[in-house]
């Protein structure tokens, strides 16, 4: 195995000054809330359409809300709409002296914003007048508290799943996607990621259900890429070109020379270590694994399939039965330290979903760092092959798109 | 890159923010077994059943498109589709690699035969990869129409209706109503993660609690009034939207204006609020409208009844009444419909045909897009298909408007289905029509 290619993050991102924190915190805050302050088009419609059903006239009005519209809104929602009302010769006024009574209700349906006016004009009949506008996700704000500090970088993002991604350069920001039905390379430019080229992935068999997979960046090639009975391997050309066959060769497992086979119906590693780790050439069947290097030997960490996590040295095995982490682990060696520490994703008892920080003084973890939660489960976290770095690939509950997050660890913050 | 450090951050920061439960990566293996209500005698596609054996049919039979969880349309059997101007003429894109359970390809003949069966009023054939679809008047959602369990894919086997699903029928034995699902190795999605579903059919609420309670059963059905009662122990309860509608439905017209005054006095007696608050344990959404509110977005437009406005009878009317008298669930409501109308001077008279007055029928909200689910809705009700003068909301209004005025049916209420799970069942989804997402399910060690 090899790192060529891959370069370091040089996305420092250092905010040292507290005036561009400040830039950061109003920019997120200015992201949540404008979609909620664009009432604009429906509250214009509202107003013509209640115009036309009233003529020029005094009413009343009365806002009930059925919808997930804050409290705030609601009263800017009120003064909108009668200002709008105003400016087309409909006056809001008290009941007692109203020509009609008009009940707004706020509601929404599955995608839509739903504002129902039904207008009661005197002893006539009722009226009703719906206006819809689309409805938008919006996602809570939270923070981290530093310790070590987990800095997660958005790269790349798809509907369809991402089981790896390798960064191939990081100006301009150029990635290489392995996707359940295609590998991508995809740059960023003009503040989003364009696909500059997709190699469809043709598979004699269907992958198997939560696929995983792996891609490595190569010296000769572009990449290689492997699938559950599949492998994958690109040309250096320009188009790049890549060929698929069928192969049960072991993937690589981090950067210490180890691979091990994966099941090629599964979604998990057999166990059978090549070429093994000291005298062990075989692990329990595991969905993971990360390594700690030491000064005569490795520590092995492995997420098993019977959810419990297992240690192997070369000659011990040991399983940690008071831990309890997700699927998923990863080790990365942070500059700012010595020790290589291993990120963790949570446990299913966890209420959210997270990954974390820990390291292993001897053979007990301790947690080093806040946790990053995330939005969506965890779908892949790999240590990258220089080992100063993990991908992170969540699935965003709200938007059911598939995220990659870049994931360093940074000391003192 | 200042710039661009600033938006990774920020992202970073958004996609860090936010919650979900955590989880751990499915296992494989094991037998999923559930306990249901319903008894068919077939499994096929077109019948309307249960929320519990439609779901189970969904493991066998896909449909072109689906809809997801805000009633988006997305792929499934097609993996695209356009619309020709005028909304008549149709072309779907037929996934490559899919194959039927006994291994033949999907092809897009056979897609057109299996739609043709379920919907001969249509032109359907195949031209290269696509189905074409030509209708002769504009059917502005018939991709939406196709994402329902009606429209499945399904081919004629030598003993039984094949589909292209993650599980294959294994056995189905209707002697001991037991129906037993495999695995699909060869799925196009991927292999399911469990080997295997047994299915226990035409079990009580008792029973299924009972093998539940016996670790004989991993899944079961709760009905509205029990979900409370259901929560605790080594179980968990979901419950869904409010996607079953429960309603009077006459049998024919309305042939003067005192019976529309009739039927008006009948809906404005029975007191929905009392129904769901007492009887069904507030597990419903009372109402007089046909779509429930998270669909349509203004269902409280139109108000149960039992308000405070109340009409007699200008005269006394004896009609009669049926429901499935095996649901529990129409029993309990008709014996407080019987009382509620008695109030106003209307007596009915519950008797066990198809030809009494008035039906009470409990129908699922059939889709998650609001348009075909009114379309269904009057279809199964065998009403006129609503018109939709345009596709926004005040269409949709207008057209529900309009099925009401008919005065041929009374929404009473919008009952949630709920279903009890053991703890080492997971990735269940209950899905917006009441069914259950079962595809996804994997099996941990009893206690995780």
């Amino acid at each position: 195995m090899n790192g060529a290619i891959y370069n370091s993050p040089n996305l420092q991102m250092k905010l040292h000054s507290s005036r561009l924190r400040w830039a950061l915190c109003l920019c997120i805050l200015f992201s949540q809330l404008s979609f909620a302050a664009d009432w604009h088009d429906p509250i214009s419609q509202l107003a013509t359409q209640i115009t036309a059903a009233t003529g020029p006239s005094v009413v009343a009005l009365e806002i009930n809300n059925h919808s997930s519209i804050s409290s705030a809104e609601i009263e800017e929602i009120r003064r909108e709409i009668t200002s709008s009302l105003a400016a087309s010769g409909v006056r809001v006024w008290q009941p007692d002296q109203a020509a009609a009574n008009i009940k707004l209700t706020l509601s929404e349906n599955l995608q839509d914003y739903v504002w129902v006016a039904e207008i009661q004009p005197g002893t006539n009949d009722a009226k009703v007048i719906l206006v819809s506008t689309p409805r938008p996700y919006i996602a809570p704000v939270g923070q981290n508290a530093p310790a070590i500090t987990i800095r997660a970088t958005t790269l790349a993002s798809q509907t369809d799943p991402i089981l790896d991604v390798a960064v191939v350069e990081n100006t301009p920001p150029r990635v290489v996607v392995l996707g359940r039905t295609a590998v991508t390379i995809q740059e960023f430019a003009n503040q989003r990621w364009s696909v500059v080229q997709s190699l469809p992935i043709s598979s004699p068999t269907p992958l198997p259900r939560d696929a995983r997979g792996r891609i490595f960046l190569r010296k000769d090639r572009l990449f290689d890429a492997y699938l559950p009975g599949l492998g994958c391997h690109s040309t250096n050309s320009n188009p790049i070109a890549m060929s698929c066959a069928p192969s049960e060769d072991p993937w690589p497992i981090q950067s210490q020379g180890l691979s091990a086979f994966f099941s090629p119906a599964r979604n998990f590693f057999t166990g059978a270590l090549v070429p093994g780790i000291g005298k062990q050439n075989s692990a329990p069947p595991f969905y993971s694994a990360a390594a700690i290097p030491r000064a005569n030997y490795s520590l092995w960490i492995f997420a098993g399939l019977d959810g419990q996590v297992h240690l192997l040295d070369g000659i011990n095995q040991q399983v940690l039965n008071r831990i309890h982490w997700g699927s998923d682990v990863a080790a990365v060696h942070p500059a700012c330290r010595s020790d290589s520490l291993v990120l963790a994703d949570a446990p299913e008892s966890e209420p959210a979903e997270s990954i974390q920080a820990f390291e292993f003084a001897d053979r007990e973890p301790s947690v080093v760092s806040p946790k990053l939660t995330l939005n969506g489960r965890v779908t892949a976290l790999w240590s990258t092959p220089g080992g100063d770095s993990a991908i992170a690939v969540y699935r965003n509950a709200s938007t059911g798109n598939y995220e990659t997050l870049q994931l360093n660890l940074d000391c003192g913050r | 890159m200042k710039l661009f450090n600033l938006i990774l951050i920020v992202a970073a920061s958004l996609a860090s923010a936010a919650t979900a439960n955590a989880a751990t990566r499915p296992h494989y293996g094991g037998t999923l077994r559930v306990a249901i209500q319903g008894s068919p005698q077939s499994v096929d596609p077109t019948a309307s059943d249960s929320a519990g054996f439609r779901s189970l049919k969904q493991l066998v039979f896909e449909t072109l498109v689906k809809l997801d969880g805000r009633g988006r349309l997305q792929p499934l059997l097609a993996t695209s589709w356009q619309v020709e101007p005028g909304n008549q003429r149709w072309r779907f894109q037929v996934r490559n690699g899919v194959i039927f359970s006994d291994g033949i390809p999907l092809d897009p003949a056979s897609v057109a035969a299996s739609l043709r069966t379920a919907n001969p009023e249509w032109k359907v054939f195949a031209l290269g990869d696509l189905v074409m679809i030509e209708t002769s008047s504009p059917v502005p959602n018939l991709a939406a129409e196709l994402a329902l369990p009606r429209n499945s894919i399904s081919r004629r086997g030598e003993s039984a209706l094949i589909g292209t699903g993650p599980f294959t029928v294994a056995q189905w034995d209707t002697a001991k109503q037991h129906l037993t699902l495999q695995a699909n190795d060869q799925y196009w999605g991927g292999r399911p993660f469990i080997d295997s579903v047994e299915a226990d059919l035409g079990k009580n609420d008792r029973d299924q609690l009972m093998l539940m309670d016996l670790g004989k059963s991993d899944l079961i059905e709760i009905a509205p009034e029990d979900i409370r009662r259901a929560q605790g122990g080594n179980r968990v309860v979901m419950a869904s939207q409010p996607s079953e509608l429960l309603a009077l439905f006459f049998a024919r017209n309305a042939q003067s204006d005192d019976e529309i005054h009739l039927r008006n006095a009948l809906g404005m007696s029975i007191d929905s609020a009392a129904l769901n608050s007492v009887v069904f344990q507030a597990a419903g959404e009372p109402g007089g409208a046909l779509l429930p509110n998270w669909l349509s977005g203004y269902a409280f437009v139109y108000p149960p009844g039992g308000g405070g406005t109340r009409l007699r009878a200008s005269h006394s009317v004896t009609w009669t009444l049926s429901y499935d008298s095996a649901d529990p669930v129409a029993r309990i409501a008709a014996d407080r419909i019987l009382l509620n109308a008695k109030d106003v001077g209307i007596t009915l008279q519950v008797v066990n045909s198809e030809n009494a007055d008035i039906r009470l029928v409990k129908l699922a909200v059939p889709s998650a897009d609001a348009e075909t689910s009114l379309s269904e809705l009057a279809r199964e009700l065998q009403l006129p298909a609503p018109t939709f003068s345009n596709s926004t909301i005040s269409g949709l209004y207008s057209a529900e408007s309009s099925l009401l005025q008919s005065h041929r049916v009374i929404p009473l209420i919008h009952l949630r289905t709920a279903v009890a799970l053991r703890t080492n069942v997971h990735g269940l989804k209950l899905l917006l029509d009441g069914s259950w997402q079962l595809e996804n399910v994997w099996l941990s060690s009893e206690n995780p």
